[in-house]
């Protein structure tokens, strides 16, 4: 019994709670109906002020895709936007480029990488006040959902990508959206070289751009150059593959330095300490020696040069090639020659919009070359510059502002952008190249240049143990360090020569640009390590 | 004194009122005395040693021209009548020795005429249009090769989508040596680029680029054998080559059968277009009646002229490209 009258008591209690808590909810009930009513009344007084808003459901903000549905809907592509699909009704997402209200009416232009539409939101009887007006104030660069008619234009919009169409939007949501504020605004960063100053408009300096990296190549000059940069990789893989070269990975952490030293990048390694590789040259080579016959790899290289110029990094991708010839290095000039070539060819026919978008931007002349490649010897490009008045030993290396001369001299008579130089003096090569077998001034080794500046510098390797030490003895190279590099060479070699190619420098080259931090996604150099 | 003395019709200091307007020079009437001794030994009979050498190089400069003209002619008469057949194989194979008109023996040296040896490759660039090649300019390029250690080598420039085998090939195989371009003396390259007019470069330097296959092709005719001397057999010549590059070459059929009938005509008085001697207007003529069309309706001395030039064996490497 007890234990109801406990009960009893608890339920008295609880009811004289429930009272309270009858007439707190009774007032808050009252102060929701009040609040309701108001809003109502706010609401049909804006409805009343601004009449009805018939077109509700055809704009807004779509709540975060977080998967919640699967639409069975085609999204169309910008760059299929052509006149054959005049008057059909389609879908689309793309960012917002810019847009620009005028009275009933709000133009849109809309991106899609580097293709754009102009778009079109009227007061009709398909959009209403509101929704030009919400169309309107989507800030630049948010990501929309847009449902529209596309019409073919009578002049054509010069300043879009597709210039025969236009979209008539029917609806528009907002998928994501960007901030007001954005860091860059991407029609400064495709002005072109000069534009921007004549007019007093804004440009963007290369900090700038570098450290809002992910606007910046949003712009449709960066999507030509990484697609374009794409290319290269592609046809250098395809080309070779096709040659009968297999394609290898090579460590990038290694213990010791290949080259020298001075310009490595020291690592911790548990309780030593290890290098960042220079190149794959090593790797490459032991390659040669187990019988791959052809190799080429892509991959990282690092150096730890401080040097701030625009044609140096600390990182880059490195196309490097190696392979064992039967009987004349020159059989490998021709397969790396050809390669390029090759390269050059599937840009120019492949990659001509790419081409034609940077050159807006970075007017350049387009590339030349010649089929197969000019080879010119060392003591010819002596000759050369010495009948234009420079004065220099016959086994002087070539300076830089000597390469960039001798590259005007050669288009000048050749009309080539790329060429080789072969036969280089031994003195000024590394202490694994091939001596020439007639004249031991000279060796077995050759640079190729594109535009008159150095893109590979390549050799016949010495594969000859006791020759090789020889040579590193006259280099007064320790051997204890390069004792694991000879040693690969004490159980037979083939007679092998190879080069590395830096994609950034290619790129950079073969569009004309005047910095190799544009052809590089994230560039790395001794003052920027971010993004 | 051997003769009687004469008295000076002046005296030698004689004074002369100058004007002191004007620079002064020295009285070239008294410098007369120093020559006066070696006249005297001249006079004595005594033959100066140096003429006698003169005298003795030019009796056998023109024995060893009369020995060449007759070989000339004896060969002139076998080539130009057509039914002396030759095989082309024997004409080749004779050419080395016994064909002086045929492979021209100037006394032409590429230091002189191409300027200093700077210890590298003295490289000609040729640049021609595909759809014109200049078959002039090969066949001389075959008559260099037989004279100079040449390296020739064919590109085709970017500008060019395509060229077809036969231009690829058209300054023969490969030699052997092209791997060492410092081992040759001339430099032949011929780069297929799309340009309006062919174009020579050399140095770039020292020498604007030589436009029209015409002036390219005396160029090179003037590393073969040195023009004529004699200034109107030289624009004889010269105005046969244009007259082959600008009527026969580019002009209506009209034209071009006016040209036949001049040639015919020339070719009716001598057995060549200039003279007797095989010369750059035969070349170039040859040339351009074959890339014309026009050989097979050429009247009868052009038609024993084409084939006396085809006895000659050097025009293989344009044949070979019009089949």
């Amino acid at each position: 019994m007890t234990k109801e009258e406990v009960r009893g008591a608890t339920e008295e209690e609880q009811q004289a709670q429930s009272k309270k808590a009858l007439k707190k909810q009774q007032k808050e009930a009252e102060k929701a109906a009040k609040k309701a009513e108001k809003q109502a009344k706010l609401a049909a007084e804006q409805q009343s002020t601004e009449e009805d808003d018939f077109a509700k459901d055809r704009y807004g903000v779509l709540a975060m895709v977080q998967s919640q549905q699967k639409l069975d809907r085609t999204l169309v592509r910008v760059q299929d936007l052509t006149p054959e699909k005049a008057d059909q009704l389609i879908w689309l997402r793309a960012r917002v480029h810019t847009s620009r209200a005028k009275g009933k009416q709000c133009f849109l232009v809309l991106r899609q990488q580097q293709f754009n539409v102009q778009a079109l939101v009227a007061v009709g009887d398909r959009a209403s006040k509101q929704m030009v007006k919400f169309a309107a104030n989507i800030t630049k660069e948010s990501i929309v959902d847009v449902e529209a008619l596309v019409r073919k234009v009578e002049q054509k919009i010069e300043s879009c990508s597709q210039q025969d169409v236009e979209l008539h939007i029917e609806r528009i949501f907002v998928i994501s959206q960007a901030e007001p504020r954005l860091p860059l605004q991407l029609e400064d960063a495709v002005r072109a070289d000069g534009e921007g100053e004549e007019e007093g408009r804004a440009t963007v300096n290369q900090d700038t751009r570098l450290d809002n990296r992910v606007i910046d190549l949003r712009t449709t000059t960066s999507q030509a150059i990484f697609r374009l940069q794409s290319g290269v990789c592609q046809l250098f893989r395809d080309t070779l593959t096709k040659k009968g070269f297999v394609e290898i990975q090579t460590p990038k952490i290694i213990s010791a330095a290949s080259e020298g030293g001075a310009n490595v990048f020291t690592v911790s390694y548990f309780k030593t300490s290890a290098y960042l590789a220079q190149s794959p040259q090593l790797y490459k080579q032991m390659c040669i020696c187990a019988d791959f016959d052809k190799v080429f790899c892509v991959g990282p290289v690092f150096r730890a040069e401080d040097s701030n110029t625009h044609r140096h990094l600390t990182e880059f991708v490195g196309l490097d090639i190696e392979m064992a010839f039967n009987y004349h290095y020159h059989e490998v000039i021709d397969s790396i020659t050809d390669t390029m070539v090759q390269i050059f060819k599937g840009l120019r026919d492949n990659f001509q919009t790419e081409i034609q978008t940077v050159n807006k931007q970075f007017p350049s002349e387009p590339f030349k070359f010649l089929e197969p490649t000019l080879r010119l010897e060392f003591t010819e490009a002596v000759a050369m510059l010495r009948e234009a008045g420079v004065e220099m030993g016959d086994e002087d290396d070539l300076s830089t502002p000597n390469e960039k001369l001798l590259g005007r001299l050669v288009k000048e008579k050749y009309d080539t952008d790329f060429y080789v130089l072969d036969k280089y003096p031994l003195a000024v090569r590394p202490f694994y190249t091939m001596p020439d077998p007639s004249n031991p001034k000279y060796s077995n080794s050759y640079d190729m240049f594109m535009r008159g500046e150095e893109i590979l510098s390549g050799a016949q390797r010495i594969h000859d143990a006791q020759l090789l030490t020889e040579r590193a003895l006259h280099h007064q190279i320790d051997l204890e360090k390069i004792k694991a590099y000879i040693d690969s060479f004490r159980y037979g070699a083939p007679p092998h020569g190879g080069g590395g190619i830096g994609l950034e420098r290619v790129c950079m080259l073969y569009l004309g640009l005047h910095n190799v931090r544009q052809t590089s996604m994230f560039p790395r150099d001794p003052k920027r390590l971010t993004p | 004194m051997p003769m009687y003395q004469v008295k000076p019709i002046y005296r030698r200091e004689m004074e002369i009122d100058l004007p002191t307007c004007m620079y002064k020079l020295p009285n070239i009437h008294s410098q007369q005395g120093n020559s006066c001794t070696s006249e005297h030994a001249l006079q004595n009979g005594e033959v100066d040693p140096a003429v006698k050498a003169l005298e003795a190089r030019q009796d056998e400069i023109m024995k060893k021209l009369y020995e060449l003209k007759a070989a000339v002619e004896g060969l002139a008469k076998t080539v130009t009548t057509p039914d002396a057949d030759l095989d082309l194989t024997v004409s080749s194979s004779l050419s080395p020795q016994s064909s002086s008109s045929t492979t021209f023996k100037g006394t032409t040296d590429l230091d002189t005429l191409l300027g200093k040896d700077l210890g590298a490759l003295r490289d000609i660039v040729i640049n021609a249009n595909p759809a014109q090649p200049p078959l002039t300019l090969l066949v001389l390029h075959s008559l260099l090769c037989q004279r100079y250690r040449v390296l020739s080598t064919v590109h085709v420039h970017s500008s060019v989508a395509s060229v077809p085998p036969q231009l690829l090939s058209c300054l023969g195989p490969r030699h052997a040596d092209s791997y060492a371009r410092h081992m040759f003396q001339l430099g032949f390259t011929l780069i297929w680029k799309d340009v309006p007019k062919l174009q020579m470069k050399f140095s770039v330097q020292n020498m604007c680029p030589i436009e029209g296959e015409a002036n390219v092709a005396r160029f090179l005719f003037k590393l073969l054998a040195p023009y004529p001397s004699d200034p109107a057999l030289a624009t004889l010549v010269d105005s046969w080559v244009d007259t082959a590059f600008f009527q026969l070459a580019e002009c209506s059929a009209k034209e071009r059968a006016a040209v036949l009938r001049a040639l015919n005509s020339t070719l009716g008085r001598s057995p060549w277009l200039a003279g007797p001697e095989f010369s750059l207007a035969d070349i170039a003529s040859y040339c351009c009646v074959l890339q014309s069309g026009s050989a097979s309706s050429a009247p009868a001395n052009v038609q024993r002229w084409l084939k006396a030039c085809e006895n000659l064996g050097h025009f293989s490497p344009a044949k070979v490209l019009l089949q």
